[in-house]
């Protein structure tokens, strides 16, 4: 049966249980394991005002002080990078698209490495400049691209490949002349993203900005379907396709750089997850956004789960998101061919 | 007769080339217009020009008694509407999903098409007797399947007026007859007009109320197709002898290249 046909309601349902119990279980993963038991009895504490003793108070403090805030965090992170994701794809009428296409990553990590050689004693200063060049890194491209103003589609992805490299070339640039020692590896290890070192105060942050990203796209999820067909097709439809690119590719940027200026580049999600959404449920983004949105969530509190628990040093949550995400976008390829888009 | 639509001394450049010069004409309701030229001339630019796809750089376009400078693009989706040439690849849309995107000028920004604007989209497939295609994926049935779904697109947009770019461009020799006799019925009976680039000037003489004639990028003729579908006329347009024969039971003359009917040297 075409995807496009089957009912929406019932998988968007079964979704969303599977992201509650994955919720559930990424809290109880890792090094100090937390059975579901306690949790509950935690919770129930802490809504009581009872003040948890012996084993419980360390397991209250890593509960409610490292693991909550992480695996709120994974949550909006992967909410916000897989619908960036198809965002993406869609404007830009590609499956190869992802969220990095205009440089938002590149300058991002520009920004973390400049923070983390200027020594800053807490992370602050680190997430914001990452945030700030991640931001200015797509402005660039889209100035760039107004500027040459002829075939708008193409010349942005050539604009992002522009800034992008600029980028990463001042990224080597800052790399050969860190400490070896110290800064160098705090650069790498940053790059490979982590969300170990979340905090409440980035959650604070991150949570008004996904919600809200995520509430736009949904409400402008029929609009993407036209955009998706070229800009005679949507100026036609009576949709005016500068005005939407911008805002949308705006919206997702900030998302973009509000997820890596804190956890580094996770990659892969944006480009596998709306992939993975699209063989579900059809192409039409006004069913498959929620999909994504929702898989999205799953698949990085998962990921992060197994960062913490497959070996007693925790990997950092990119790797396995690399590692499971290529074989499973060559595989979601396999399985799409003949579709008439790959 | 109404006028509905009025181009007043339009001109398109792309870049520094000059692609359209001082083209004035106009189309009256419930009239089929069709643009004749030979390839290259500008007349898919004019019809970009004729709904803002492309933004003139001079001149006007006068939509039911109002400048389409003044509009905005959704207001303009509402009185006119488009049947593209081009293909692009799209993601895999199933043709009904396709069909009904043609309701979205009149949907609110955040609103999805519902059941009412799937039974337009049903009908106007109906109406082209292709029900059949409306499960199928768009990029997997054929070029004419294609031409006839963004038809249907455009009936469902309901509008006014309809642009289509070379409309029976990939369609089989019994659906091009077909095809445009349905569009010159919507013509007859709702009054709709039609503004349509077209390739074969047999076609044109067949189906057009009115011609305009586009050479080098200005107008050489335009009026009604009875005056204009003549061999002096259509040799001038396409730089080359034209003949016409007079076949019984065919509705005026047919035209023929001079070279084929005379020299017979490439023809069996």
């Amino acid at each position: 049966m075409n995807p496009s046909q089957i009912s929406i309601k019932p998988l968007v349902a079964t979704l969303g249980f599977a992201l509650l119990l994955v919720f559930a279980g990424s809290l109880s993963a890792g090094r100090l394991s937390i059975s579901w038991t306690e949790m509950l009895s935690l919770v129930s504490n802490r809504l009581q005002g009872i003040e948890s003793v012996g084993d419980l108070a360390s397991k209250e403090l890593v509960f409610f002080y490292i693991r909550l805030p992480r695996c709120l965090m994974a949550l909006l992170v992967g909410v916000s990078l897989s619908l960036s994701g198809a965002v993406y794809q869609g404007l830009f009428r590609n499956p190869l698209v992802s969220p990095d296409i205009l440089g938002v990553s590149a300058g991002c990590t520009f920004g973390a490495a400049l923070g983390l050689m200027m020594g800053a004693s807490s992370m602050a200063p680190v997430h914001l400049l990452s945030f700030v060049f991640g931001m200015a890194a797509v402005g660039l491209s889209v100035s760039l691209a107004r500027v040459i103003a002829v075939k708008p589609v193409i010349v942005l992805v050539l604009a992002g490949m522009v800034v992008l490299s600029f980028f990463n070339a001042l990224l080597m640039t800052l790399k050969y002349f860190s400490d070896p020692y110290d800064e160098l590896p705090s650069i790498i290890f940053w790059v490979m993203g982590s969300l170990g070192r979340v905090s409440w105060g980035n959650v604070a942050i991150m949570a008004p900005i996904a919600l809200g990203g995520t509430l736009i796209f949904l409400i402008f999820s029929f609009r993407l379907n036209i955009l998706s067909l070229g800009d005679t097709q949507a100026k036609s439809l009576g949709l005016s396709p500068q005005w939407s690119r911008i805002m949308l590719i705006t919206v997702s940027s900030f998302l973009v750089a509000s997820a890596v200026a804190t956890c580094g580049q996770i990659c892969w999600i944006g480009l596998i997850i709306p992939h993975m959404a699209r063989s579900l449920v059809g192409p039409g983004h006004e069913r498959m956004m929620p999909v994504t949105a929702l898989l999205g969530g799953i698949f990085l509190l998962v990921a992060d789960g197994a960062a913490r628990s497959v070996t007693s040093a925790e990997i950092p949550v990119g790797i396995i998101t690399a590692l499971v995400g290529a074989p499973a976008f060559g595989y979601l390829m396999f399985k799409n061919r003949g579709s008439g888009w790959i | 007769m109404d006028i509905i639509l009025e181009c007043k001394s339009l001109a398109f450049s792309h870049g520094s080339t000059q692609i359209l010069n001082d083209i004035s004409f106009k189309v009256g309701q419930g009239r089929f217009c069709a643009i004749l030229g030979r390839n290259g001339s500008g007349k898919t630019t004019l019809l970009h020009c004729l709904n803002r796809v492309n933004t003139p750089d001079s001149g006007q376009v006068i939509l039911q008694g109002e400048d389409a400078a003044h509009l905005s693009q959704k207001q303009i989706a509402r009185r006119i509407s488009l049947v593209p040439q081009e293909h692009l690849d799209m993601f895999p849309f199933r043709v009904i999903d396709v069909v009904v995107m043609g309701r979205a000028p009149f949907l609110a920004l955040s609103a999805l098409p519902g059941p009412s604007d799937y039974a337009k989209a049903e009908a106007a497939l109906e109406a082209l007797n292709a029900s059949e295609l409306g499960d199928k994926n768009f990029n997997r049935i054929s070029g004419g399947e294609r031409r006839i779904a963004l038809l249907a697109r455009a009936m469902t947009q309901a509008t006014q007026i309809m642009l289509l770019d070379e409309p029976t461009n990939h369609l089989d020799f019994n659906n091009q007859y077909h095809l445009l006799s349905a569009i010159r019925e919507q013509c007859l009976n709702q009054g709709i007009s039609i503004v349509a680039s077209m390739h074969d000037p047999n076609m044109a003489a067949l189906f057009a109320d009115d011609v305009v004639m586009i050479k080098n990028g200005t107008i050489m003729a335009g009026g009604p197709a009875k005056d204009l579908m003549n061999r002096e006329t259509i040799s001038r347009l396409y730089d080359t002898p034209i003949d016409e024969l007079q076949v019984p039971q065919y509705p005026g003359p047919m035209f023929f290249p001079e070279a084929v009917l005379k020299e017979g040297k490439h023809v069996r």
